[in-house]
């Protein structure tokens, strides 16, 4: 079969074997791909530090007939998370990133939406500040996936909530008003919404620079991990690990 | 009905569970074993459980050893005050083998992962802290593997240790002696350009 050439962020790296690994990729001509990288694990000639997590490569793969895996020729970095310090709340933003990807796509489904995404929320994810990508990634996957509700009315009367006080329930599927909320409901803040609205008219370059406490939407962010964690069924293993981040 | 009598499934069942090795080789091994002495086959069973019986982490520098302190860890003739920062004990025998190391140890036993749910509190790290506290320490080398999990588990530490005011140093990343620049990756180049020094 011929070899398929195509711009991929690699997602994350699995032992196969005695020397192999198992790459997940993040295509742009396929979606999700999963292919096997032949000693890889015994040699870095090869590959080198292009499979490491969510290094930006041109990837260089094959289909094998009838087998699920396609076969990782090679891969020629473009952009590696290694070029900058990876300090650690740095280090968990990046497999936060991964994770949700490799959570939420599926399997050889393309999502060029996605994939511009990514590569302009890892340019921004450098040193330690990592809330504002975070929350423009998490933003719009929920909303590229089709997972995020109406955020200016309540989903129980239906009543616009644009200035009042929100609520959010790990079991509702959207915002409530004061008078629908339900039992231990989190509130959500006008402000935080209101951002939530910048971030789908503006890039993410538009709000770097601004500095971006730990604070500053951290109830916009509750609220899209709930619901992502909803959809997926599970608890993300790096979304514990960014809430103990100080 | 199997194939083997059971005593030859169970260590075949055995054999599988070791990495690298498969059905094949599982039962190719057994069978070796099967035909070896009984001497050979009881020293093989002895090792085995002394390994488990005696082996246990130095309680200083969580290497694996015997005997509590390990060698480096109690060794009058290597530097105390120069610690070397590894992920796993098997890295200490790839520096040992440069011969120009003259200092002690200190095995993490992992690195930051958050991939895997793995951070510091699940490293052995409170014990490097406290070894450094001591004012016993000149300097620490940091010598995670050059991953996106070995950077960030180094950045974390030079943190945490900079407090003691102690000087941190991290190995250097570049292009393998006896390779050709030609065909090295931009970042393995990159690192090396960032880390040239003066002749």
């Amino acid at each position: 079969m011929a070899l398929k050439e195509s711009e991929a962020i690699v997602l994350r790296t699995y032992p196969l074997r005695e020397a192999d690994l198992l790459v997940t990729l993040f295509t742009r001509l396929e979606g999700k791909v999963r292919a096997v990288a032949r000693s890889a694990k015994k040699s870095r000639r090869r590959f080198g530090g292009a499979l490491e997590p969510l290094t930006f490569v041109r990837a260089y793969y094959e289909d094998r007939e009838r087998q699920e895996l396609a076969r990782l020729d090679s891969c020629e970095v473009l952009e590696s998370p290694l070029s900058s310090e990876v300090s650690y709340p740095r280090a968990i933003a990046l497999g936060h990133v991964a994770e949700l990807l490799d959570e939420l796509l599926p399997e050889r489904e393309a999502n060029d939406a996605v994939f511009r995404l990514v590569v302009a929320v890892l340019a921004r994810l450098r040193g330690t500040e990592v809330w504002m990508p975070i929350t423009y990634f998490e933003l719009w996957m929920t909303r590229l996936m089709g997972y995020l509700p109406e955020l200016s009315e309540c989903i129980a009367c239906g009543r616009t909530l644009n200035g009042g006080r929100a609520f959010f329930h790990a079991l509702a599927d959207g915002l409530m008003c004061a008078a629908d909320k339900r039992l231990a409901s989190s509130e959500i803040s006008a402000e935080s919404r209101g951002l939530a609205a910048q971030m789908f008219r503006a890039p993410v370059e538009s709000f770097a620079g601004a500095p971006w406490p730990k604070a500053q939407a951290a109830d916009l962010r509750k609220f899209l991990l709930q619901t992502l964690q909803r959809h997926i069924e599970k608890k993300l293993v790096t979304a514990a690990m960014l809430e103990k981040i100080s | 009905m199997s194939k083997f009598a059971e005593p030859m499934v169970r260590l075949i069942d055995e054999l599988k569970k070791l990495p690298g090795i498969g059905s094949k080789t599982a039962q190719r091994l057994a069978f070796h074993i099967l035909r070896s002495s009984d001497d050979d086959a009881e020293a093989l069973a002895a090792a085995v459980r002394d390994v488990k019986a005696s082996l246990r982490l130095c309680t200083i520098c969580n290497n694996i050893t015997d005997v509590d302190l390990c060698v480096y860890c109690s060794s009058a003739t290597r530097n105390q005050r120069l610690i070397c920062v590894v992920e796993e004990p098997t890295n200490i025998a790839a520096i040992e083998k440069t011969k120009h190391f003259n200092g002690v140890y200190h095995v993490l036993h992992g690195s930051i992962s958050p991939l895997h749910g793995v951070g510091p509190e699940q490293l052995r790290i409170s014990n490097l802290i406290r070894r450094v506290e001591g004012g016993q320490v000149d300097e620490v080398i940091l010598a995670t593997n050059p991953t996106v999990e070995g950077e960030a588990t180094a950045t974390y530490l030079s943190g945490q240790l900079r407090r003691a005011g102690l000087k941190v140093t991290r190995i250097a990343m570049g292009i393998p002696v006896g390779s050709d620049i030609e065909y090295a990756d931009e970042i393995t180049m990159l690192k090396s350009i960032e880390g040239r020094r003066e002749l």
